[in-house]
C-alpha cells in the first residue's frame, strides 16, 4: 500500500502512459474514480461516480494491482496486439450546449460589451495505442440537464453548468476537469440587455492545454442586435492571451455549420 | 372425336402469343426486382438524413410507382388497352365499393393520417387502452408493439375516430408523483426537502423548474403533487429513481408517509368502548374455541 502511494502522481491530459500486463492505473479526477486494467487480451475499465459534493482540484493517478469491489461496474474491450500497452487520456467538450448563469442576473447597458469567464464540465476519453483509439468516454462529474426554449414544445436539452460565470478570470475555479471559455457579450441594441442565463454551444469548441495544465477553449463572441433572437454567435479563431502558451488537445465535436448556428441563435438566451 | 379436341387444343395453344406473355411476365418480375432495389437504395440514402417515418413512406412510394409503371408496360405488351381497363375499373369500383366499405374507409382514413401526421414510426402512442410503439403505418392499419411485446393492429378508421395520445411528440415530459404526508408534518419543510431531492437527481431537469402543490386533505394524509420534468427517454427510470430518493429522504428526515387508517370516535356522549385484553393463544385456548364452534 505504501508502495502505491509512492508511485502516486498528478495526472496529465494527452500524455501517453505505459502499462504492463496485469497492471491497473487508478485515477481520481473531478467526481469520478477510474480504474483501467490491461490484460493480455483485453482492457478493463471500471468507473465509480462519487457524490457530487465539494470541488476537488487535484488529479490523483497511480499504477498498481489493486482493484475496486464488485459493486463498481466493469466494461471490457478487446485488445489489439499493436497498442503496446499505451494509454492516453484525452479531454472532450460536452456533446450538448451548456447553460451558464452569472451569480446574480447581470445587465449590459446599450452599446456596452462585457467579458465573462465560464468553466464547463469536460468528458474524459480513454484512448489506447499510438493511434489513440477511443475505448469509452466518461463525464468527470454527473452532468445536470436543463431545457432551453421558448416553451416546453420547442427547444433543446442542454447541460447545466454547476459553476457560475465570472467577470474576473482569477475568480474562475481552475480545475483539470473543467475548461475555461471567455465569452464576450456585445449589446448593440438600444435598450439594456439582462443576462440571466446563456447557452454556450460547447460542442463547437476545441480544447487547448496550457503549460499550467489548464484547459482552455477559444473565446466566443455574442453580438445582440435589437432583440435577443437576432443575436449572432462567433467562435474566435485564436485563444485568449490569458490562456498562455497552449497546445491543441482535442478538436470540437461538431464543426460550425450554418444551420446549426441559426438554431443556436434562437436559443442563446433561452 | 378425340382428334378434333386435340386439334382444337393445339389450335388454341398455337394461337396464344407465347412470346408476348413471356415478355410481359419478364417485365413484371423485372418491375418487382427493380422496384425493390430502387426502394432500398432510396431508403438507404434517406435513412441518414430524415426520420424513419419519412424513409418508410418514400421507400414504399418509390416501390409502388416503379411496380405500377412495369405492370402497365406488361399489360400493353400482352395487348390490353389501358382505356378499356380503366373503364372496366370504373364499373367495378361501384360494385367493389359497396362490398368493401370498411377497407375503403380505412384507406381514406390512412390518407388523412398521412396528411395530418399525428404520429410517426417509432413514436409511443396510446389508443383507447393500448399503449405501444408505432412499428408500421400501412394502407389499412397501424401496427403497434406494446411494451410487453405484443403486436397490435389498429384499423386506420379507429385512429381517426378516437382520441390518440402521442407520448413521444415533445422531447421533455412532466412526471407527477403523488405523495401523502401525515397531518402532523410541516408541509413547507417537506416541500423544501422534496425540491432538494429533485435538484440532486441528475435525470430531473433544472428548467422547467420542479414544483410542489398541495392537492388536498385526504382521509389519512395531506396529499401533495411533486412534479418535475425529465427527458422523454428517461421517464420510467426517472419516476422510479425519484420515488426511491423521495422515500429515502422522507425516511431519513423522520417524516411519515401514512398508509390509510381510520380513527373510530364514539362521540362525547357515548360510553367509551369496552376493551378486553385476552391471554395469548395457547393450544388449550384453541381447543376450547373449537369446542365452542362445534357446540354452536
Amino acid at each position: 500500500m505504501e508502495q502505491e502511494s509512492e508511485s502516486q502522481r498528478d495526472g496529465v491530459w494527452a500524455q501517453p502512459y505505459g502499462l504492463g500486463s496485469g497492471e491497473t492505473q487508478f485515477h481520481e479526477l473531478g467526481h469520478v474514480q477510474l480504474w483501467v486494467t490491461m490484460l493480455d487480451m483485453e482492457w478493463q475499465v471500471r468507473v465509480r461516480n462519487l457524490e457530487a459534493e465539494g470541488d476537488p482540484f487535484s488529479w490523483i493517478e497511480r499504477v498498481g494491482h489493486v482493484l475496486p469491489g464488485q459493486d463498481v461496474p466493469l466494461q471490457r474491450f478487446i485488445r489489439s496486439s499493436d497498442d503496446g500497452g499505451q494509454l492516453t487520456f484525452l479531454p472532450a467538450v460536452a456533446d450538448r450546449p451548456t447553460v451558464i448563469r452569472p451569480f446574480q442576473p447581470l445587465t449590459i447597458p446599450a452599446g456596452q460589451r462585457c467579458l465573462i469567464y465560464v468553466g464547463t464540465l469536460i468528458w474524459m476519453k480513454i484512448c489506447v495505442g499510438p493511434e489513440r483509439r477511443v475505448l469509452t468516454e466518461v463525464p468527470l462529474s454527473t452532468p445536470l440537464q436543463t431545457w432551453v426554449g421558448r416553451n416546453t414544445m420547442e427547444g433543446e436539452l442542454c447541460y447545466s453548468s454547476s459553476t457560475v460565470a465570472r467577470l474576473v478570470l482569477e475568480a474562475v475555479p481552475k480545475r483539470p476537469w473543467r475548461a475555461v471559455t471567455p465569452v464576450t457579450l456585445i449589446n448593440r441594441g438600444t435598450g439594456p440587455l439582462l443576462l440571466e442565463r446563456f447557452s454556450l454551444p460547447t460542442p463547437l469548441l476545441s480544447l487547448h492545454l496550457n503549460e499550467r495544465g489548464q484547459l482552455w477553449t477559444p473565446g466566443v463572441t455574442v453580438e445582440c442586435e435589437t432583440d435577443m433572437n437576432a443575436a449572432s454567435l462567433r467562435v474566435d479563431a485564436k485563444l485568449s492571451p490569458a490562456a498562455g502558451t497552449c497546445r491543441k488537445v482535442a478538436e470540437a465535436r461538431e464543426s460550425l455549420s450554418r444551420g446549426r448556428l441559426v438554431r443556436a441563435f434562437d436559443r442563446i438566451f433561452g | 372425336m378425340l382428334n378434333d379436341i386435340e386439334q382444337g387444343l393445339t389450335g388454341v395453344l398455337a394461337g396464344i402469343p407465347w412470346a408476348q406473355w413471356f415478355s410481359s411476365l419478364f417485365l413484371l418480375v423485372m418491375g418487382l426486382i427493380l422496384g425493390s432495389i430502387a426502394a432500398r437504395s432510396v431508403g438507404r440514402l434517406m435513412a441518414e438524413r430524415t426520420s424513419r417515418h419519412h424513409t418508410v413512406m418514400v421507400r414504399r412510394l418509390v416501390f409502388y410507382v416503379v411496380v405500377t409503371v412495369f405492370v402497365v408496360a406488361a399489360m400493353r405488351e400482352v395487348g390490353f388497352s389501358l382505356d378499356v381497363l380503366l373503364g372496366a375499373a370504373g364499373i367495378l369500383t361501384v360494385a367493389i365499393g359497396f362490398a368493401s366499405q370498411t377497407s375503403a374507409s380505412n384507406m381514406i382514413s390512412g390518407l388523412f393520417l398521412l396528411v395530418e401526421k399525428p404520429f410517426e414510426i417509432g413514436d409511443f402512442i396510446e389508443v383507447d387502452a393500448t399503449i405501444g410503439e408505432v412499428v408500421g403505418i400501412d394502407m389499412l392499419s397501424v401496427k403497434l408493439r406494446t411494451p410487453d411485446n405484443l403486436y397490435v393492429r389498429i384499423p386506420n378508421e379507429t385512429l381517426i375516430k378516437t382520441q390518440v395520445v402521442n407520448r413521444s411528440r415533445f422531447p421533455i415530459r412532466r412526471l407527477d408523483l403523488v405523495i401523502g404526508i401525515a397531518y402532523a408534518e410541516d408541509i413547507e419543510a417537506v416541500s423544501a426537502l422534496l425540491l432538494e431531492v429533485a435538484e440532486r437527481e441528475p435525470l430531473c431537469l433544472e428548467e422547467p423548474r420542479p414544483f410542489i402543490q398541495v392537492t388536498g386533505f385526504g382521509p389519512s394524509s395531506v396529499d401533495m403533487q411533486f412534479s418535475c420534468w425529465v427527458a422523454r427517454e428517461n421517464l420510467l427510470e426517472g419516476r422510479s429513481r425519484l420515488m426511491i430518493s423521495a422515500k429515502r429522504a422522507l425516511d431519513e428526515a423522520g417524516i411519515e408517509i401514512p398508509y390509510p387508517h381510520t380513527s373510530v370516535y364514539a362521540g362525547s356522549h357515548s360510553e367509551p368502548f369496552r376493551v378486553q385484553l385476552l391471554a395469548p393463544e395457547s393450544p388449550n385456548n384453541k381447543k376450547d374455541a373449537s369446542d365452542v364452534e362445534q357446540d354452536s
